[in-house]
C-alpha cells in the first residue's frame, strides 16, 4: 500500500497521534521541567486504570450502550481487594481475584438487565453507578483500607523494565482489544450491533449474547482498575473512581468512538487517555489553577468531537 | 357549472422514477371521490402533495379556484385540507381530547383550556360514535378501531373543505365501516368533499359518487361509481397486460422439497398456511399492502415468532424445525428486507463489511480471527460478479444508489451460500437495469437448485418469475396458481377476496 493511501486510511488514529505529539511539545517547551522523570511517572502512574476502564468503555459505545458504572465498579472492586486481603487474611492474589469477580459481578448484572429485559444501558448503568458505590461504602464501612507494601509491586516499576506489571497489562490490553475489535468475528458483530441492531437481527444475528458479553467485559475491566487504583494507592479507597466514567468517555469520544454506536477504535481511545492524563499534568506544570484545567479539558472534549465531526463528513470514502 | 371544490391539473411528481404523470382530477363540493389503484400506483403520492407532506415537480392545484401551493402540512390544513391517512397520526401520550384538539390547542396567552378541549372532544367522539370514550383517557389505551376513528374525529376537529381518508376502514369491522360510512354520508351532505381511499371495492361501491382509477400514476378513468362493477374496477386498475419479461423460470424437474411449512400460524397470520418450498423452484408471494407478505416471510426466517405449526429445513438426513432467525441462516436460509435503509444495510461501514457480515465466519479461523486478505478476495468477486458499481469495497455502502445497496444485501446471502432466499420486494426502488440482473440472478439460483420466495406488491414482476404463486389476502393464503395457470385478473380478484366479501356480509 502506497504511504498516503496508508496515512488516509488510518486519518482518524494519525490525527489524534499527531495532536498528541503537539500537545506534548507545547508542554515542553512551555514549561521548564515538563521532560523530567517525575512528570514522566506521574502520567506512567495513571494510566493502567484508565487505560483499563477506557478500552471497556469503548467497547460499550461502539455495541451503542454506555455505562456510567464504571467509576463505581472500579471503587467497588478496590474495596472489595481491601477488605478481602485484611480484614478476611485472604492471600493477595485471591483478594485481587475477588475484586475482579466483583467487577465481573456488577458487568454482567449490569448486561442481563440491558440484553434481556430491554432497559436502556443508560438507566441500568446510572443505577449501578449509585449501588457498586454503595456497596464501596458498605464493604469498607467507609474507610480507607491500608492494604500494604505487597500490592504496589504490582504498580512499581519492575527491575529491569523500568514500567509496571500493570501498565504493561494495560497496553497489552489495548492491543489485544483493538485486534479483536477489527479482526475478529466478534469485533464484526459488535460493531454491525452498534450500526444498526435491527438489520443485525434482520440477518439472524442475535444482539442480545453480544450487549451481555460486553457490558460483563466492561465491569471485568473496570474491577481490574479497581485492582491497578488499589496497587498504585497501596491502600483501598472506597471514594476511588469518582467520576471516572466521564473521563472514559471523553477518551473514547476523542479518540474518534461514536456515541450513536458502530464506530470506534481502541488504539484511537488510548490515545484519548494520553490526551487527558498529558493536558492534565502539563497544564498542572505550566501553574494553570484548578478551575482553569477543568475549563481547558472540557473544551478540549468538545473542539476533539467537533473536529472529528468535520471530518467524517468531509471524508472521500 | 359548478366550482370544483379540488381541480388538479397536470401534476407531476417524480422520486427517481416518475410516480405521478399528469394527473387531472375534479372534485365537486360534497362529493364523495373514490381513488383505488394498485400499490404503487401512486395513490399515497398524491395524498401526500395534497396534504402538503411533499412538493410537487409541476401541474396546477386550485381549491376553490384558488391555486393551492402547499409547503407543509400546516398550509393543507388552513386551505382546509385535512386527512386522516392509513399511518395513524394519533400520539399515545396525550389524552383522546388533546389528540383531536392537537392542531388548534384553544389557549389564552399559552395556558391551554382544558375545559374547551374536553368539550369539543365530546361533540367529535359523539359525531364518530365514540361516545363510549371519555376525552380525558389516554389515546394508547385505545383499540386500533377506536383510534382509527379518532383519526377521522381528529380530522373533522377542524372546518375542512375536504377530507381525504386513506384506508379508513383497513382496521374495522363491518358494523364499523358502515357506521363510518353513514357519518361520512353526513359529512358530505353538508358540503364537504371527500376523497375515499381503499382497497376495499365493496365499500367504494357503497359509498361514493364518484371513482378515479390511478395506474402508474395516471388517471385512467374518472366515472360515477354505479356505472361501474367490482370486477370493472379491477380491470382499469391492472389495465391492458404488457408484453411479460423476455425470460421464463425453468420447470422445477424433481420435486425435492428444501422447506415445509406445516399448519403454520401466528398472531400477524391468524389462518394456518401450508406449503411446500421445492429446490430449483420461484415462489411468489402475492397480495395487497397489509395483506401478510412480510410477515410471512419474516416468520419463515424465525424473526417473528409462529403459535401454531411449523417451519422445517428439509436435508438429506431429514427435517430439522426452524425456531430461530440464527438457526435459519445455520441452515442456509437467507434473508432479504424490505425496508433497505433501516433494516438492512449498516450506514456508515464499507461494503464489504456489509456484504460480509452474516457468512463473516466463513473467511474466520476456528477461534474467530478473520482472514483479511481471503475476506477482501471475496468480496471483490461478489462485487464482479453482481456488477455493484462502488469506488471499491471499501465505500462506504450509503454512497451507493438503493440498487447496489440492494445488491450488495443480496451478496451477503450469496457469500453464506444459502440455499433457500427470502426476499422481501427486492426490486422495490431499484432501476431498470438492476432490476433484471436481479431476475437473471434468480434463474441462476435456480439452475443451482436453490429455492427463491419472493414477495412482491408488483404482480406483473411475480407473473415474469415465479413458477407458482401463493396470494394472501387479509393475512390468508387464499390460492395457490401453477405457471400458466394463472392471469392478472385472476391473481388480483384473490387478492381483493378476502376484502370485498367481508364487508358485504
Amino acid at each position: 500500500m502506497a504511504p498516503i493511501q496508508y496515512l488516509k486510511k488510518h486519518a482518524q488514529e494519525n490525527f489524534i497521534i499527531a495532536s498528541l505529539v503537539l500537545l506534548i511539545l507545547f508542554f515542553g517547551i512551555a514549561s521548564d521541567n515538563f521532560f523530567s522523570v517525575i512528570t514522566f511517572t506521574t502520567i506512567l502512574n495513571q494510566l493502567p486504570a484508565l487505560t483499563t476502564v477506557t478500552v471497556g468503555m469503548t467497547l460499550v459505545l461502539i455495541i451503542a450502550g454506555i455505562d456510567l458504572s464504571v467509576g463505581s465498579i472500579l471503587g467497588f472492586s478496590a474495596a472489595v481487594v481491601g477488605i478481602a486481603a485484611v480484614g478476611w487474611g485472604l492471600p493477595l492474589p485471591v483478594a485481587c481475584l475477588l475484586g475482579l469477580g466483583a467487577g465481573i459481578l456488577c458487568g454482567s448484572v449490569n448486561g442481563v438487565l440491558v440484553a434481556y429485559f430491554s432497559l436502556p444501558s443508560f438507566i441500568v448503568t446510572l443505577g449501578m453507578l449509585e449501588m457498586a458505590r454503595g456497596l464501596a461504602y458498605m464493604t469498607t464501612a467507609s474507610q480507607t483500607v491500608y492494604i500494604g507494601a505487597d500490592i504496589q509491586k504490582i504498580a512499581l516499576p519492575l527491575p529491569g523494565l523500568g514500567v509496571s506489571a500493570a501498565l504493561i497489562f494495560s497496553l497489552l490490553l489495548v492491543v489485544v482489544a483493538q485486534f479483536i475489535l477489527k479482526r475478529t468475528v466478534f469485533g464484526r458483530y459488535i460493531t454491525a450491533i452498534g450500526t444498526n441492531d435491527q438489520a443485525a437481527r434482520m440477518s439472524g444475528i442475535d444482539s442480545r449474547p453480544y450487549k451481555l458479553l460486553v457490558l460483563t467485559i466492561s465491569g471485568a475491566l473496570a474491577g481490574l482498575g479497581g485492582i491497578f487504583n488499589a496497587a498504585y494507592l497501596g491502600s483501598a479507597d472506597p471514594n476511588a473512581g469518582i467520576g471516572l466514567e466521564l473521563s472514559a468517555i471523553a477518551a473514547a469520544v476523542i479518540g474518534g468512538t461514536s456515541l450513536m454506536g458502530g464506530r470506534g477504535s481502541i488504539i484511537g481511545a488510548f490515545a484519548g487517555v494520553l490526551i487527558i492524563v498529558i493536558l492534565q499534568n502539563g497544564l498542572a506544570q505550566i501553574g494553570v489553577s484548578e478551575p482553569a484545567k477543568r475549563l481547558i479539558t472540557g473544551a478540549v472534549i468538545i473542539i476533539a468531537v467537533l473536529i472529528d465531526r468535520w471530518r467524517a463528513q468531509h471524508e472521500p470514502a | 357549472m359548478q366550482q370544483a371544490r379540488l381541480s388538479i391539473d397536470g401534476l407531476c411528481k417524480s422520486f427517481s422514477v416518475p410516480v405521478l404523470k399528469n394527473v387531472k382530477l375534479s372534485i365537486l363540493p360534497g362529493e364523495i371521490h373514490a381513488i383505488i389503484g394498485e400499490n404503487g400506483a401512486g395513490k399515497s403520492t398524491l395524498v401526500n402533495i395534497l396534504a402538503g407532506l411533499l412538493e410537487k415537480n409541476s401541474g396546477d392545484i386550485e381549491i376553490d379556484g384558488v391555486p393551492y401551493i402547499p409547503e407543509n402540512p400546516t398550509d393543507g390544513f388552513v386551505a382546509g385540507i385535512s386527512c386522516a391517512s392509513q399511518e395513524l397520526s394519533i400520539i399515545g401520550t396525550l389524552s383522546v381530547a388533546e389528540n383531536i384538539a392537537l392542531r388548534n390547542l384553544p389557549h389564552v396567552k399559552s395556558i391551554i383550556l382544558q375545559d374547551k378541549i374536553d368539550q369539543q372532544a365530546v361533540e367529535l367522539l359523539r359525531l364518530v360514535g365514540l361516545d363510549h370514550i371519555a376525552p380525558g383517557v389516554l389515546a394508547s389505551t385505545l383499540s386500533l378501531a377506536d383510534r382509527q376513528l379518532l383519526e377521522l374525529s381528529k380530522a373533522l376537529a377542524s372546518d375542512c373543505r375536504l377530507l381525504i381518508l386513506d384506508e379508513p376502514t383497513a382496521a374495522l369491522t363491518g358494523p364499523q365501516a358502515d357506521r363510518l360510512h353513514e357519518i361520512i354520508a353526513d359529512i358530505s351532505a353538508k358540503g364537504t368533499s371527500v376523497i375515499y381511499i381503499s382497497h376495499r371495492l365493496e365499500d367504494v361501491r357503497k359509498v361514493s359518487d364518484t371513482v378515479s382509477v390511478l395506474r402508474d400514476g395516471m388517471v385512467v378513468a374518472s366515472v360515477a361509481t354505479n356505472s361501474l362493477t367490482v370486477p370493472d374496477m379491477i380491470e382499469h386498475m391492472m389495465g391492458k397486460s404488457k408484453p411479460g419479461g423476455q425470460q421464463a423460470p425453468a420447470a422445477v424437474q424433481n420435486k425435492i422439497s428444501l422447506l415445509r411449512v406445516q399448519e403454520l400460524s401466528s398472531k400477524e397470520l391468524p389462518y394456518p398456511i401450508s406449503f411446500d418450498c421445492h429446490a430449483g423452484e420461484i415462489i411468489g408471494i402475492a397480495g395487497l399492502a397489509g395483506s401478510g407478505r412480510s410477515e410471512l416471510l419474516q416468520t419463515l426466517f424465525g424473526l417473528l415468532p409462529s403459535t401454531g405449526g411449523r417451519v422445517s429445513r428439509c436435508q438429506k438426513d431429514g427435517q430439522v424445525t426452524i425456531k430461530s432467525a440464527r438457526q435459519a441462516v445455520k441452515l442456509g436460509i437467507g434473508f432479504l428486507t424490505e425496508d433497505r435503509k433501516m433494516t438492512g444495510i449498516y450506514s456508515g461501514q464499507s461494503v464489504l463489511a456489509n456484504m460480509m457480515l452474516p457468512g463473516i465466519s466463513r473467511v474466520a479461523s476456528s477461534v474467530g480471527v478473520i482472514n483479511r486478505a481471503l475476506e477482501k478476495a471475496r468480496g471483490t468477486a461478489l462485487v464482479n460478479r453482481l456488477a455493484i458499481k462502488c469506488s471499491g469495497v471499501d465505500q462506504h455502502i450509503e454512497k451507493l444508489s438503493g440498487g447496489n445497496q440492494q445488491k450488495a444485501l443480496i451478496a451477503r446471502w450469496m457469500n453464506c451460500e444459502s440455499d433457500i432466499f427470502l426476499l422481501d420486494e427486492p426490486s422495490r426502488g431499484v432501476d431498470v437495469g438492476t432490476k433484471d440482473l436481479i431476475y437473471r440472478l434468480l434463474f441462476e439460483m435456480q439452475a443451482q437448485g436453490k429455492a427463491v420466495l419472493l414477495a412482491s406488491s408488483e404482480i406483473e414482476e411475480l407473473m415474469t418469475v415465479c413458477n407458482r404463486i401463493l396470494v394472501l389476502s387479509d393475512r390468508k393464503l387464499v390460492k395457490v396458481f401453477e405457471r400458466g395457470k394463472w392471469t392478472e385478473m385472476d391473481i388480483l380478484s384473490a387478492a381483493f377476496q378476502e376484502y370485498t366479501t367481508k364487508t358485504t356480509v
